[in-house]
Formats: C-alpha cells, structure tokens, sequence
C-alpha cells in the first residue's frame, strides 16, 4: 500500500527535517562551530577549550554544575523512589493525596520554586524576620545549599511518577517466586525487583540530571554568584561590556556533550536492561506495624509538603501587601493591580506564544507520529533522533544558537516574537511526537487496515480513524507541552527584546528588581495557567492516562 | 459471484521471501481456505490478494479485472480480521455503517442496510452499545457484519476464530458458513488450525515457506496427501520407511519390504530396490482385520508404550522397532479393545488406506 511515491507523507517527511535542522541543527552545529571561532573569525582548534580549562572563572562552572546534578540526581532518586515503595507497596492514608500533590509539585517552573524558598528564608524572607525578632537566625538558604534543596524538591516527582509506575506493572508472582525459592524480602527487592524497575528508576535520573544541569533560573536566583555552565553561559553571552558568542558556545558545546553523554549512557543502558513484563497481578500492600507505618506516613507527608511549600508560599505571598522584598501580614489585591498594570502585555505574549507553539507542537507531533510508528524507516530513525535532541539540550543552548544564526541575513528574526515561538515550538515537540508514537504502537494497525478496505483512502482513515483514536495521546501531549512552554525562562531571557517579554522574564527581572509582590502575582498566574489544562486533561482522561508519557 | 486467479505471486521482505511464486485459483462463491503453519506466508498472501500489502510480482484478477494496481480502498472487498480491528470509538451501528457512508449511501438506505445486517448475523438490540461493551463473539459479529453490508466481490478472513473460546469458535464458525452460502460470496479463509480448515472449507490450499504445496477438497487432502508435509499437517500421519520388492496382488499394488521386517501390500508404483515413504493414518491401523475378502490386509506388531483412554477412542503408542513407533487410534472400543502399556498387539490395515508419499525418505 505504501509506496516510494511523493506522497503527503513524503512532504510531512521534509518538512520535519526541514524544521528540525533549520531550528535545531543548524543552530546547535553553528554553535559548535563557534566554539571553534577566535577573534577576527578565524578557525581555532582549541584556544577556547584551552581557556576554559585553565582559568578558575571558567572551569569552576563546569565542576559546580556536575556536583549539583550530581547530587540533586541522588537526592532526587532517593526521595522519589523512597516515596515511590512507600506508597505503591505499603497501606498508607491518603495515597491519591500523596500522588495529586507529588504531581501538583511539577507544576510550578523551577526557577519560581527557587524565588519562593527566598521570600522565605531570604536576607528578606518571611520565616528568617519572623525568627530574628527572637534573635534566632538560620544557615542561609544562598548558594549551593539552596540550589540543591531547590533542585531536590523541584524534581524528585520525576522519579516518583516513573518508578510508581513501574511498581505497578510488576507482578506479585515475581516477589512469590524469589521469597518461595528462599530469597530474603530484603535480597528479593534487590535482585527480582529493583533490576525491573531500573530501566524508570535511570530514566527518572536522567531527567533529574538533564533538567539540573540545564536549569537557568535557580542557580541566578538562589546561587548568589555561584557559577554553573548555562548561568556563565549566559553571563558570557549577554555581557555589559561586549559578549564573548565564542567563550558562550564552548559553554553550550560542553552542556551539549555532558547531556546528550548522559541521554546516550541511560538509553544504551535501560535498551539492554528492558523486560517486557506482564502485569495480571499487581504486588501487594505489604502490612506494617503501626510504629512503622506511623513513621512511613510521617516521612511522606513530609516530603510532599515539602513538595507543596514553593506553591503554597507563592500563592499566598500573592495576596500579600508587600513594599520591595519586604512581605507584611494582610489581605491585598495590590501585587494583582500592579501587574495588570505594568505588564499586561507580557501576559498576554505568554499566553498566544504558548498556544500558538503547542498548536504547532500538535499540528507537526502528530504528523511525525504518524511516520514514526507506522512508516518506520532510517530516515525516520534518523528523525526521531534529532527530535528527542532538543530533549537534551537546555533553553540556554538553544537561545544562543538561535540568535547566533537569526540575526544575520538571509533571515533575521532577532527582536520579533518569532525566534521565541521557534525556540517554545522546537524545545516541546518531543513531548506530543512521544505521547502520540506510544500511543499509535497501541493502536492495532489493522484498525485503520479495516478502514482503507471498507472503501477509506488512506488520508481520510487518518482524519477519520487514527485521530480520534490517538486523541487521549493527543491531549497528554498538548498539556504537557503547555505545562514546560508556559513558564520557560532558559531561552526567553536571552530571545526576548523590547515588547515581546514574557510573564517568566518579567517574573525574573521583578524578582532581580526586589519586586516581590508582583513577581508572586505573576508566578501565582503562571502556576493556574499551567495547572487547568493538566487538571482538564485529568478529568477527561482520568490519572493513568494523563500521565501516560 | 467473483473468480479469483493469482499469478506467480511474489512478495519478500528484505531477502526472504514470504511469498515465493504461488499460483492459485478460487471458484466463485466457494469458501477456499489458506491453510499453514505460522510464518507460512498465508496472511501475506491474503493481505496482497485484499491490497494491503504491495506485490514484488505476479498478477490478482478478480474475474478478468486486474486488481493488483487497484488500491484497497477501491477493490470492493471486506475483510475480517484476526482481532477484529473493530473501531473502538464508534458504536455498532456507525461501525457497520462505516462502509456504506464512504460509499455515499443515502441515510435510509444505510438505516435499513444496517439493519438487515444486523440481524443476519445476530445482533439487533446492540446496535447503539459501544464495542468495549460487546463481548468477544458478539465483537466478530459486529466486524463480519460490516463487512458483509458493502456487498463485496470478495470476503477476506485472517483467523476471524482464534481469539475465541471453543465453543465460541463452533458457533461463529458455523454462522460464517452459513452465511457465505446463503449470500454465494467467493470468501478467502486464513487459518493455522488444520481441523477448522477441514470443516469450514470446500477447497483448500496447503501452505508451507511461501508456497502452495496441494490445493483440494478437504477429504483429497486428507485421504491422499500429496507429500510428507500435508500428511503431517492435516491430521496426524504415521509415516514408515520401506522399499519396493516386485509387482504386487492387484492392479496398481506393488510389495513393500518395510525397514522393520513386515512385507507389505500398497498402492504405489516403482522399481524393485526402491525406497518409498508409506504413510498410514492411526485410526487405519485396527486390532482385527474386516472387510470383505478381496481386500488385501497388511499388519505389523509392537509392544504398548503409551495408553490415552478418551472414551470414544484409544491412543495407543505402540514400538514397531528400535526408532519406530507408530500410533493407533480404536474407535468405539470395547473392553476387549483395551490393553496396558507393555503388551504385545498386532495390527492391521487395509492396504488401500496406506499411501505412498513421494519424496526422498528422511535421512534417519
């Protein structure tokens, strides 16, 4: 049926490597490139390698970004697969509680959940006034601790929602069969359990690893100074006294290769660790003693209140009366009317850039999808691949080569809303083309086979078949999108200019402003507004779907 | 009514062929029936014959329109597949519809076509449930009816009954049947299971690596298996090794010296000194010989190594010789029919039920 003719999908094939190298390629290879540039354009081997790794300023960014995601990886691991057996494998109260708010955490950008641990234990912050009216005074919350603690709370969901998940597709049968053949609980977990769930557990920690290594806001925000590869980068690019594009792209090239290192190490890993496992029986609760499950019980609502505080605080500091970064007890609208105020409009960019980039993540997803699921070839393959790349490389990468590329002719976008639609639309296409293909490897191809032989070209069994069957992959995909596009930081701060900031950028410069009010104001929008597509997606869908991906 | 003639059909994926040049031929309104084991290129065959799949060469007519440029959607065919592939998110009635709605039918027509459908295989009072509401057989039902309401040239079957229970199986397998006559439609059936091969067929075709190795009627294949393949694939088949010794009592018989001793009476041709492969189906082999007295008889004698009682029949696995062994099935036994592993039987056989199969006997 399918031919080797020039067909609709063969342009849908062009027109994603078009867009994929033009937006993705073109500009992380010019990055290369420029990270091979001396003065005067010239081609260097190494110079700027050689300057990086001999002065302390450069290299000790490459360190402090390695031992954060470091140890923000174990943190996170920890905690969420802690987590994780605490509430797949024991009967503790209020597990739907546990999950929703585990969930609820990821909500908010990370950079917001750094601002909200300053407002309170900052210099400035609410909990550190309230504590030195007793005289009291706590370590501070700057630095690498403060990022850590950031980094910890902000991503151990990610670990939590995939080692759950595959706690759950493990069967009972399994533990059975070790405990029968005389295996300890404790040696069961370690070897009949653990190897099945590791291939999500590396997962979890590669998104843990990928995501801190990357993260742009947080170190800016709570590091004070502290230097990590993207802040640098940034630092280098965007400099007061003339930016160095060359000393900026050694910075990205070295982020480029520390990540996709890491992507290729745990998909080389979990591809030959992968066990298809068949689920009829869930593992069971395992029953505790009430010591012991008082205890359990402490430690996870523990950590999910935790989890739960960067909201919180922000939500509340809104509607807090504040002058500065100085927040005062009382009820006040002042921090909304000031934004509506001072920033409507970049409210308004996030919300059409943010849905014109999904809507184009949808349109272009599905599409690949298609092509990935159903027409496999090497060149899809290859398709795939340079896709799931912007999954690895961080906004600030992208920012840099897209600025780098677009603010030369042929085409210049630098300064218009475009390059920022580009960098939202690129950076989130891999989330619906991943939920879209898994779902179509669902869908039984003799469906839409059924289709063509009841008399339905191709195309329209597409339209009428395939589509509404892939709309719950659909819908995850468009709200996750959605979620990471709407409070994106890494990339606007360098892409935006003049008129065309968004609501993260003016949350950022407010907070640099010691505006705290309004940046609460803004952050408290930016949480509802990714939250409602994820709660409707929820509600239409129910949990395991949504969370599909 | 349509006749279908394939053509030196070839197909391959990457360097195997999965089809490998077959040629085949099926009358109208019969219900021929492609039967194999997995991998034998049957379902390939069938999806090339519906369109799904392009052909590396050969020739489909349907009568005498070449169909094998035509694309699915235009060839006029319904397909019934082995999971159904019912689509899960329109109801019973929108799914029989499916194909009368991409044909343009006026929304009465299709009310009453869908309808009448409906009924023909049994489902009036389902039309509005969603097919996650359905059960399995009722699933099938629902997809045979969609294919059956456009009024194909041909009816395509891959497994429609392997994901049913047995007796689910019967009952859908006989409604089928029923049907396919009741409306004359030439109907392609796919199947691995060579029993429901044998009772839902009026011709079938034999498939082993990508070719058709016999095509009949189910009891041509069965009592006269073309080769040592079919013999083992349709039915069970004791298979023994001897060679030709002269001409034999009768027209057409010639003595066999089989490997263990016995001189036998068969139907088969060849030259003294020859090897012939003979083979004997176990309800063949009886403890008395019968018939009447022109019929020659053949026996040979073992000891029991294995006893399977079920009633209307004993299994019996009996030792011929080192390495051979053959199995006799005694139908409607008695007590005197009964005896204990380790005994000593004789059995006989016809020697018009014994067949020489062609082809080189397999190197032991």
């Amino acid at each position: 049926m399918a031919g080797r003719r020039r067909d609709f999908w063969w342009s849908v094939t062009v027109l994603a490597f078009l867009t994929v190298v033009a937006f993705l390629v073109y500009p992380l290879a010019t990055v290369l490139v420029t990270s091979f540039t001396g003065e005067e354009k010239r081609f260097v081997l190494a110079d700027n390698y050689q300057r990086f790794f001999t002065h302390r300023y450069y290299y000790s960014s490459i360190i402090n970004s390695l031992y954060l995601s470091t140890l923000a990886t174990l943190g996170a691991v920890l905690v969420g697969t802690a987590l994780a057996l605490a509430v797949v494998r024991y009967p503790l109260p209020g597990k739907t509680f546990l999950r929703t708010a585990a969930n609820l955490a990821l909500l908010s950008p990370p950079f917001i959940g750094a601002y909200s641990w300053v407002v309170l234990f900052g210099r400035m912050g609410l909990v550190n006034r309230l504590l030195g009216t007793f005289g009291w005074e706590l370590p501070t919350i700057y630095g690498w601790r403060g990022i850590l603690l950031v980094f910890i709370v902000q991503y151990f969901p990610f670990v939590f929602l995939l080692v759950s998940a595959a706690l759950r597709s493990v069967d009972q049968s399994i533990e059975d069969a070790a405990l029968s053949l005389g295996s300890p609980p404790r040696r069961t977990f370690r070897t009949a359990i653990l190897p099945v769930i590791a291939p999500s557990l590396t997962a979890g920690a590669l998104l843990v690893f990928m995501a801190t290594m990357a993260d742009f806001g947080t170190p800016m925000i709570i590091g004070e100074g502290l230097r990590t590869l993207p802040t640098l980068m940034y630092g280098e690019f965007i400099n007061e006294l003339g930016g160095n594009p060359a000393m900026a792209s050694t910075l990205g090239s070295l982020l480029i290769l520390v990540n996709t290192t890491a992507l290729m190490a745990q998909r080389y890993y979990a591809f030959r660790k992968a066990y298809n496992v068949v689920c009829i029986q869930p593992l069971k609760l395992q029953p505790l003693s009430p010591g012991k499950k008082a205890a359990l019980t402490v430690f996870a609502y523990s950590v999910v209140a935790v989890a739960l505080i960067p909201s919180t605080t922000i939500i509340v500091s809104s509607f807090m009366p504040t002058r500065g970064p100085v927040m005062y007890a009382g009820l006040s609208l002042q921090s909304y009317q000031t934004i509506f105020h001072v920033v409507p409009r970049a409210i308004a960019n996030t919300f059409v850039l943010t849905a014109l980039a999904v809507l184009l993540d949808i349109l272009l997803g599905v599409l690949v999808a298609y092509l990935l699921a159903r027409r496999r070839s090497h060149t899809h393959t290859l398709l795939d691949a340079l896709i799931m790349l912007a999954y690895a490389i961080p906004g600030t990468v992208v920012g840099v080569g897209l600025i780098v590329v677009f603010n030369r002719p042929p085409v210049v976008l630098t300064g218009t809303w475009i390059i920022l639609l580009i960098s939202y639309f690129i950076r989130h296409l891999p989330y619906p083309v991943r939920s879209c293909t898994a779902m179509l490897q669902q869908i039984d191809i003799r469906v839409e086979e059924a289709s063509v032989s009841l008399g339905v070209p191709p195309f329209r069994t597409f339209l009428k078949v395939t589509i509404p069957l892939m709309f719950p992959a659909i819908l995850s995909g468009a709200a996750l999108s959605w979620m990471t596009t709407i409070g994106e930081l890494s990339s606007s701060i360098l892409l935006y200019s003049g008129p065309w900031a968004t609501m993260s950028v003016a949350i950022f410069t407010e907070v640099f402003s010691n505006h705290f009010g309004t940046a609460s104001a803004l952050a408290s929008i930016l949480i509802a507004a990714a939250f409602v597509p994820l709660f409707l997606t929820y509600r239409v869908l129910g949990e395991r779907a949504a969370l599909s991906m | 009514m349509t006749r279908v003639r394939a053509e030196g059909i070839v197909k391959r994926f990457g360097d195997t062929p999965a089809v490998d040049g077959v040629t085949l031929e099926v009358q109208p309104g019969e219900l021929f029936t492609l039967v194999g084991p997995s991998g034998c290129g049957k379902t390939t065959l069938l999806r090339i014959i519906a369109g799904l799949l392009e052909l590396d060469a050969g020739t489909v007519r349907f009568n005498e329109d070449r169909m094998d440029e035509v694309p699915p959607y235009l060839r006029n065919i319904g397909v019934v597949f082995q999971n159904y592939a019912i689509f899960p998110h329109l109801t019973v009635r929108e799914n029989i519809a499916y194909g009368l709605k991409a044909r343009r039918f006026p929304a009465d027509r299709i009310a009453t076509k869908v309808a009448e459908a409906a009924k023909l295989v049994q489902l009036e009072g389902l039309v509005d449930r969603m097919p996650a509401q359905l059960s399995g057989g009722q699933q099938q039902r629902v997809v045979l009816a969609r294919a059956l309401v456009i009024e194909p040239r041909l009816l395509l079957m891959d497994e429609p009954l392997s994901n049913l229970d047995a007796k689910l199986r019967i009952q859908i397998r006989a409604l089928i049947r029923t049907l396919q006559r009741e409306l004359r439609i030439t109907t392609i059936y796919v199947t691995h299971d060579q029993e429901e091969a044998l009772a839902i067929s009026d011709t079938i075709a034999v498939m082993d690596r990508g070719r058709i190795l016999q095509v009949g009627k189910p009891w041509e294949l069965y009592l006269q298996p073309g080769n040592r393949f079919v013999a083992d694939f349709i039915g069970t088949m004791n298979v023994l090794q001897g060679r030709v010794e002269g001409s034999g009592q009768g027209p057409g018989r010639v003595s066999v010296l089989m490997d263990f001793g016995e001189r036998w009476q068969v139907q088969a041709t060849g030259v003294p000194g020859q090897p012939v492969t003979i083979g004997i189906r176990p309800e063949s082999l009886q403890l008395l010989p019968g018939g009447n007295g022109t019929e020659a008889w053949n026996s040979l004698q073992g000891t029991i190594t294995e006893v399977v009682y079920l009633g209307p029949v004993v299994r019996y696995q009996i030792r011929v010789a080192e390495e051979v062994d053959v199995t006799s099935e005694i139908h409607n036994p008695d007590f005197s029919a009964i005896h204990a592993v380790g005994d000593r039987l004789t059995l006989w056989f016809a020697a018009s039920r014994a067949v020489a199969l062609p082809g080189e006997p397999e190197p032991a």
